[in-house]
C-alpha cells in the first residue's frame, strides 16, 4: 500500500530577490517528497510562468534524498515541524535530472 | 481476582501528576462550573408538560377513551391522562486526547492537560452518566473506563499516561476503535443512551477522506463526535493559514499539483478551534448546541 504519510513544513529563504519569497505559513505535504517535487511547490504558490529551480536545506544541510529518508537518517517522525530554506539551485540542469 | 495494572504505561511519576492535576484543577475551577451549568441547559431534556394516557386515574379525561368507555359498559375505564415525568437521559461521554508528539512541537501539552480537567470535572458536576478518557496516537488506549467513577486521583492517574512522544497520528484508528468502544459500552446504559465523543488534538492529521467515511459511519451508529483542535498558543502559526499539497488527476489521467486550505478538507463536520482554555466552555456549548438543534430538526 502507497505511504500517505504527511509532515508539517514552512519554506524560509535567503534570497534578495523579494519575488522569490512565499509567505512562511505551514503546508502539509508528503513526505515522499524530494527536491523536484518541493521546488514545484515553491514555483507554485510562486505563481512562476518559468519555473525556477531551487534547492532545499534543512538546518544549513542539502537535502539530497526524500523527506522520508531524511527523516529516517536524523530519527525523526512524520509529527516534526521541518523548516525548509530554499535557494536558487546552482547546479547545472543535467545534474538537477538525476535527482 | 487479581487487579492487573499495566505498570510500563505509567510515563509519568504518580506525584507529578497529582501536582499537574491540582494545577489544572486551579486554573480551570470556575471554567467547569459554568461550561457545567451550559452543558446541563443542553443536555439534559426539556421538562415534559405533555399529558399522556392511559391512566384510571389522572389529571384530564383522554377524551378519544370516552366511547369505547360506554360502550363497554364502563368497564374499559383508563380515560386518564397524567402529567409523566420524563426519564433521565443517560450519556456517555469519551474524551479522547492526542498523545502524539506533534502536540508538543506545536506547544499543545498544557491546554491539552487543562482540556481534559475542565472537560471531565464539568461532566463530573453534570452526573450525567458514563465518563471516559482515552489516549492515541500510533494506537487508541483506554486509559479511564466508562465504568469508572472519576475522582481527583483518577485525574492524577490519567496524566500519568501521557507524555505525548507517539511518532504517528492515526485518526482512523481512533475513529475505528471508539466506534467498538462505544458499542460495547452500549449494554451499560438505558434505551435513551447518548454517546458523545470530544476529540482533543492539534488537528494535523492525514487521510481525510478515509477519515470522514468513518465519522459518517460513527454518525449512523448515533456516535457524535467533537473535534476540538487546539491551536498553537506561543508559536506564531496557525493551522487556520495551514495549506495541504495534494496530487490530483487531471482529465488525462497526469497527477496536477493543488494547495488547498488545510481545514477545507478537515474530516470532521463539527469542530472548533480553540487558543486558549477560556475560550473551550463557550465553543463546546456552541457546537453542541449545533449539534442538538439540527437533531431537532431531522
Ligand atoms: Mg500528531
Amino acid at each position: 500500500m502507497e505511504d500517505k504519510s504527511q509532515i508539517k513544513i514552512k519554506f524560509i529563504t535567503r534570497e534578495d530577490n523579494q519575488d522569490l519569497h512565499v509567505d512562511d505559513k505551514p503546508l502539509y505535504v508528503p513526505i515522499s517528497l524530494k527536491r523536484y517535487g518541493l521546488s514545484e511547490i515553491v514555483n507554485h504558490l510562486l505563481e512562476t510562468e518559468v519555473p525556477v529551480p531551487f534547492d532545499f536545506l534543512i538546518n544549513g544541510t542539502l537535502l539530497t534524498t526524500s523527506i522520508e529518508e531524511y527523516l529516517k537518517e536524523q530519527a525523526l517522525s512524520s509529527e516534526a515541524f521541518l523548516t525548509l530554506e530554499y535557494t536558487r539551485s546552482v547546479l547545472p540542469p543535467s545534474y538537477l535530472a538525476s535527482f | 481476582k487479581p487487579e492487573v495494572i499495566d505498570r510500563d504505561e505509567d510515563v509519568v511519576d504518580i506525584e507529578k501528576a497529582r501536582e499537574l492535576w491540582r494545577k489544572s484543577e486551579l486554573e480551570t475551577q470556575d471554567l467547569a462550573a459554568s461550561l457545567c451549568e451550559q452543558l446541563r441547559l443542553i443536555l439534559e431534556p426539556t421538562l415534559s408538560t405533555k399529558l399522556k394516557g392511559d391512566y384510571k386515574t389522572g389529571k384530564r379525561l383522554n377524551m378519544k377513551r370516552i366511547i369505547s368507555y360506554i360502550a363497554s359498559d364502563f368497564r374499559k375505564d383508563k380515560i386518564w391522562l397524567r402529567r409523566t415525568k420524563p426519564s433521565k437521559r443517560q450519556y456517555q461521554i469519551m474524551i479522547a486526547v492526542d498523545d502524539s508528539k506533534s502536540m508538543s512541537e506545536s506547544k499543545s501539552v498544557d491546554l491539552a492537560f487543562q482540556s481534559i480537567c475542565l472537560v471531565s470535572k464539568a461532566l463530573t458536576q453534570l452526573e450525567s452518566g458514563g465518563l471516559s478518557i482515552v489516549k492515541f496516537g500510533e494506537d487508541t488506549k483506554v486509559v479511564h473506563p466508562f465504568e469508572k467513577a472519576f475522582s481527583a486521583e483518577s485525574g492524577a492517574k490519567i496524566f500519568q499516561k501521557f507524555d505525548f512522544q507517539q511518532t504517528r497520528t492515526d485518526i482512523k484508528k481512533l475513529v475505528r476503535e471508539s466506534i467498538d468502544i462505544f458499542n460495547n459500552a452500549r449494554t451499560l446504559g438505558n434505551a435513551d443512551l447518548w454517546q458523545l465523543q470530544i476529540i482533543i488534538s492539534d488537528g494535523v492529521c492525514e487521510d481525510h477522506a478515509t477519515i470522514q467515511k468513518l465519522v459518517r459511519r460513527a454518525r449512523e451508529e448515533k456516535i457524535m463526535l467533537v473535534f476540538v483542535i487546539i491551536d498553537g498558543i506561543n508559536s506564531d502559526e496557525s493551522i487556520m493559514d495551514m495549506s495541504q499539497v495534494k496530487y490530483l488527476p487531471d482529465a488525462n489521467g497526469n497527477m496536477v499539483l493543488k494547495v488547498d486550505k488545510y481545514l477545507d478538507s478537515f474530516p470532521f463536520e463539527f469542530y472548533v478551534v480553540v487558543h486558549d482554555i477560556t475560550e473551550l466552555p463557550k465553543m463546546l456549548s456552541l457546537i453542541l448546541r449545533q449539534y442538538f438543534s439540527e437533531l431537532a430538526s431531522n
